[in-house]
């Protein structure tokens, strides 16, 4: 069945080809890559196919996911998405810290269940996959494009008063979208929150040769360079956060800073040394954070214009100089602040099912 | 560059579908990870590739990289990041309430040093 349903894929998909009289590639110009692109992309593709053929290694190829991760934010950087580049940097350190918590609760190794008849199988249909995605990227790529963003790099400074047009466009021009993304994130938060409410799972007390774990509470270096660190972290989440309308930065890659550092005085000092000392509840943090996207929008309904109109002007502070007031820095805000606690949320409650199988001792589930 | 590129792409969404395959919650986790980098390069991409042209207006530049795909796949990342964190908790919740991450809940009872024994 499976493999009839594919056959037909690539059979309608080839004579789709071939029945058009469209050559599969255009003629726009490429561009030439240099050596250092080449050894990047290189390695790029060498830590994809390194991640599936030691995928059973689990600790491994979460390592190697990240080196995936952090080549995709040169290349962003390479290719003028300075943007991207330092939001790709961020989310990537989170999610492998992520990852390491998840790996905690789970075995350490994969065990072989699928046999090599299988195994062959799905390495075809994943290459035939990877073929199609790249031709298609590729016939793409080699044609010219009339994009609809000139509209945009018009009026980002006129219309809303940034010169780094894509945070204009995120928290601006299409601010609305940019507010259903925020509600997803702060779902997902909510939904992780939730299901791991009263969970206990079954974590070995050693490692698969049967070594047990290191019984040090935490390292003594981290903990003194995270200390000093979190406030440099957090004035430079601020510094990003501020130069964002004008300047690669603004309220996402902040708030991923931001979490950052919250998040690295977890790993140095422990849940119960930060929870005494950061009550915030995180739900609160992220319903701020809502109630500022939200109610910034709100505010043009009352003054009778359309839902998100964003207004902005200079303002003169002696000594300082000249610089932008905009309403879209408070929506900026409100996604900052819906990041930091959607993140923060995510990890934290991960790490303490950690403390909760500690404290109880026990190897097996005791509640369900 | 856009056959780099190009390449690249198909390289992480072949290997991403080839680990959402497994039959574990831990590789499907990874491969779908993998499968998201690939589309928001995917999705970068379409707005063509530019070097040195990044779309922050000044007097002096002559071009800008496209900013709509930017900001697109900028939210994408973040929100790729929350699915992952969603479904890997899915997965320690399933190991929870079924005892073993398969993906069927079916698979046979392993103890930790019988699945190092690869």
């Amino acid at each position: 069945m499976l493999f009839w349903t594919l056959t037909a894929a690539v059979l309608v998909t080839v004579t789709g080809f071939l029945s058009l009289d469209a050559p599969l590639f255009g003629d726009r110009a490429i561009m030439e890559f240099d050596p250092v692109a080449l050894f990047a992309f290189a390695g790029l593709m060498l830590a994809s196919i390194l991640t599936v053929v030691l995928h059973r290694k689990r600790m491994i190829s979460m390592i190697l996911l990240g080196v995936v991760g952090l080549l995709i934010s040169l290349g962003f950087a390479k290719l003028s998405a300075p943007d991207l580049a330092l939001t790709q940097l961020s989310v990537e350190i989170v999610t492998v810290v992520l990852i390491m918590l998840a790996l905690f609760f789970l075995p350490q190794y994969t065990p072989l269940t699928s046999s090599r008849w299988k195994q062959t199988r799905d390495a075809i249909v994943a290459a035939v996959i990877g073929l199609g995605v790249t031709l298609l990227t590729l016939a793409v790529l080699t044609r010219d494009l009339s994009p609809i963003s000139d509209y945009f790099l018009k009026n980002s400074v006129s219309g809303g008063g940034g010169t780094n047009v894509v945070n204009v466009i995120l928290v601006d021009f299409r601010g609305f979208d940019t507010l259903g993304e925020i509600v997803a994130l702060s779902l997902a938060g909510l939904g992780v929150f939730s299901m791991l409410q009263r969970m206990s799972l079954h974590a070995s007390l050693n490692d698969h040769a049967g070594r047990p774990w290191n019984v040090d509470e935490r390292s003594l270096i981290l903990q003194s360079v995270a200390r000093l660190l979190f406030p440099l972290m957090l004035l430079f989440a601020a510094f990003v956060f501020l130069r964002g309308h004008n300047l690669p930065g603004g309220g996402f890659i902040a708030g991923l800073i931001a979490s950052l550092a919250i998040v690295l005085q977890y790993l140095a000092n422990g849940i119960t040394w930060m929870s005494s000392r950061i009550r915030t509840n995180m739900h609160l943090v992220i319903a701020i954070g809502l109630a500022f996207a939200i109610g910034t929008g709100m505010v043009s309904i009352f003054l009778g214009y359309p839902f998100m109109t964003s207004a902005f002007t200079y303002l003169k502070w002696p000594g300082v100089g000249k610089f932008e007031v905009a309403s879209a820095m408070m929506f900026d805000l409100g996604v900052f602040l819906a990041v930091v606690g959607a993140t923060v949320m995510i990890l934290v409650e991960l790490g303490k099912i950690n403390v909760h199988k500690v404290a109880t001792g026990d190897s097996k589930k005791g509640e369900s | 560059m856009e056959i780099l590129v190009s390449i690249s792409i198909g390289v992480m969404a072949a290997c991403g579908i080839y680990l959402i395959l497994r039959a574990h919650t831990f590789p499907v986790v990874v491969g779908l990870t993998l499968l998201s980098y690939a589309v928001n390069v995917f999705l970068f991409s379409m707005g063509r590739l530019k070097v040195g042209a990044p779309a922050v207006i000044s007097p002096e530049a002559v071009t800008y990289a496209d900013p709509l795909p930017q900001a697109l796949v900028l939210t994408a990342i973040v929100i790729a990041f929350a699915m992952t964190a969603f479904v890997i908790v899915l997965a320690l919740k399933a190991r929870d309430e079924l005892g073993n991450d398969h993906v069927d809940g079916k698979g046979e009872q392993l103890t930790d040093t019988e699945e190092a024994g690869l």
